[in-house]
């Protein structure tokens, strides 16, 4: 299996993907290697709950961009991975490994999986505005043409890489992204009232401090409510940071919101804790396990009806959706939760009992299942290592 | 039966970029004459076909939007890869792997290590010649990614002293794996002393 990410070195949920799909692959028999990424800072190589992990340090090679590193950091890895042998299948994520993954298939003859967890013209709106972007486009056409199947993880995605790839739709599998009960450490000893008075309800945010994570929506909606007794924390780091602490001052607000940006997850856990209700107003999102993560620690949720959390949450059964970019439409659904606790706990609730359907175990499961079917066709195809 | 010299470029007639096609094509049909050789090639689309005695692997570009020439090299040599493990495939391995200056090199190293084959480059400009100085992290990209291909290789073909003396200096290559001349003489005599 090839990542970009995988823990310590995890920038978004593909990391955390990788880590628990193959924990959970490995703990069901399947004998797993895991070739990622290494700053030098971690060890090169290690046996995690039975996944042996090769870290691959790139900085053997200097480069002017990001679409350069990654290209490097695949050549590297493509090297370390032809001294393994014995392995029947190659499974990569994303655009990021693709070009090893290509190049190890066309090499050993052994057929290729990739998990397409979102697209470049799905992260830019639908409009590829530079060389990199349709570089990376590319790649992701190219790396859905040599898969043997592409597994995606919601239904929004396997129309997204139809429609955007070409990538016809009985080549495309979907298995949704599990969540794992118990992930988080026990909550951290912090204090209330550092966030909020005692009569203030606290309105939580988690995710990247990126546009198409919606951020600025909340604050949109804080301005718009014009209550006294929210506080808004945001946790999380992104490129988006300084504009929204700009916009919060702008609109008023910035006496009612806290940007915490990264933060560990004991203290994630804690905030989770004291938090009234998440929100997760994404533009983009194809599937959202931090929604899954909410609504397993308790905590009400607002999304967005967009891509996997507009398939996760049932409106009004298990969180509340509201139109994708309508602050208004934001506003409205917090002023709903925030008074009626009845309304919090009976969808929290729901949502911790739905949340069966989501667990890596079932992710496993189904992906051995997929993996049995692809080795059962290239069984008995021709297409065959000569040498 | 002795399997196949395999040569990786990315230009040889019809398939012509600049000089190098020109060159290649009055020495490696003087090899050819001596071993099977099969040829890889970057041109208008993926196939097969025979020219002069050699098998020749043609690859499309899958990938046609490029930011810059180092990303370029990296997608050209993933397809210049796929042609070469067809090849290789289809023709029992080879014996040796011959590239052609670091933009074809990379696919190059890949395979040798693979199939376990011994690997030539044969170097004909570097960016140190090309851009008289490493004046960008594009330029030194560039130079690093020379530098790995040149010292994974068994033997370097250079054309002159120079260019030896640079590879040696510059890009730390053991002198005792050069070989001073490009030309079908040489090169051949440099094959027969690694094949018999």
């Amino acid at each position: 299996m090839l990542s970009w990410e995988y823990p310590p070195h995890v920038v978004g949920g593909l990391g955390r993907h990788v880590f628990y799909l193959s924990k959970a692959l490995s703990s069901k028999g399947v004998e797993i290697q895991v070739l990622t990424f290494t700053d030098g800072s971690s060890l090169s190589e290690e046996v995690i709950e039975g996944v042996k992990v090769i870290r691959i340090n790139p900085y053997s090679l200097r480069y002017p961009d990001f679409t350069s590193w990654i290209h490097g950091l695949n050549l590297l890895m493509l090297d370390r991975a032809l001294k393994l042998r014995g392995f029947d299948l190659i499974h990569v994520h994303d655009w990021l490994t693709a070009t090893s993954g290509i190049a190890l298939k066309n090499l050993t003859r052994k057929p290729l999986v990739a998990t397409i967890h979102s697209t470049e013209l799905g992260r830019r709106g639908g409009n590829l505005k530079n060389e990199h972007e349709r570089h990376i486009h590319e790649i992701e056409w190219f790396l859905s043409y040599e898969a043997w199947r592409v597994i995606c993880c919601s239904r929004y995605m396997v129309g997204e890489v139809s429609k955007f790839l070409g990538c016809p739709l009985d080549k495309i599998v979907q298995i949704p992204n599990g969540y794992a009960p118990n992930s988080f450490p026990k909550p951290a000893p912090i204090n209330r009232r550092e966030y909020a008075r005692d009569d203030e309800k606290i309105v939580l945010y988690v995710g990247r401090l990126v546009y198409e994570k919606g951020p600025h929506l909340l604050l949109e909606a804080a301005s718009k409510l014009g209550r006294s007794d929210l506080k808004f924390i945001f946790v999380g780091d992104g490129s988006m940071k300084p504009y929204l602490v700009e916009l919060s001052s702008r609109l008023g607000i910035s006496d009612k919101v806290y940007f915490l940006g990264h933060v560990p997850d004991d203290v994630l856990h804690a905030l989770y804790r004291l938090a009234t209700v998440a929100i997760f107003p994404s533009l983009y999102e194809p599937f959202g396990i931090v929604a899954l993560e909410a609504m397993g620690l308790g905590v009400p949720v607002i999304v967005s009806a967009v891509g996997g959390l507009d398939e996760i949450v049932q409106h009004g059964h298990n969180g509340i959706k509201f139109t994708p970019g309508s602050s208004g439409a934001l506003a409205e659904a917090i002023n709903l939760l925030v008074d009626d606790p009845g309304l919090c706990r009976k969808l929290s609730e729901n949502a911790r009992r739905n949340l069966g359907a989501f667990t890596w175990d079932r992710a496993a499961e189904e992906t051995i299942k997929l993996y049995e079917r692809i080795l059962g066709e290239y069984q008995i195809g021709s297409w065959k290592p000569r040498v | 039966m002795m399997r196949p010299i395999l040569h990786i470029t990315w230009e040889y007639p019809p398939f012509v970029v600049g000089a190098l096609s020109k060159y290649l094509s009055e020495i490696i049909p003087n090899i050819a004459s001596q071993y099977t050789t099969v040829l890889v090639v970057r041109g208008d689309t993926d196939g097969v076909f025979e020219s002069q005695g050699i098998k020749i692997y043609k690859v499309g570009s899958s990938v046609r939007t490029h930011p810059h020439i180092l990303t370029y090299a990296h997608l050209l040599n993933l397809d210049l890869l796929r042609g070469a493990a067809n090849a290789l495939h289809e023709n029992g391995g080879a014996s040796l792997i011959h590239s052609h200056d670091w933009i074809s090199s990379i696919a190059s190293i890949y395979l040798s290590s693979y199939i376990g084959c011994p690997l030539f480059i044969s170097v004909y400009t570097t960016e140190i010649t090309r851009s008289h100085s490493l004046k960008s992290v594009l330029s030194l990209g560039i130079f690093d990614l020379e530098r790995y291909c040149f010292q994974r290789a068994e033997r370097v073909f250079v054309r002159d002293h120079q260019m030896r003396d640079l590879l040696v200096s510059e890009y730390g290559v053991d002198r005792g794996r050069i070989v001073l001349g490009n030309d079908p003489e040489t090169i051949l005599k440099t094959y027969r002393g690694i094949l018999n």
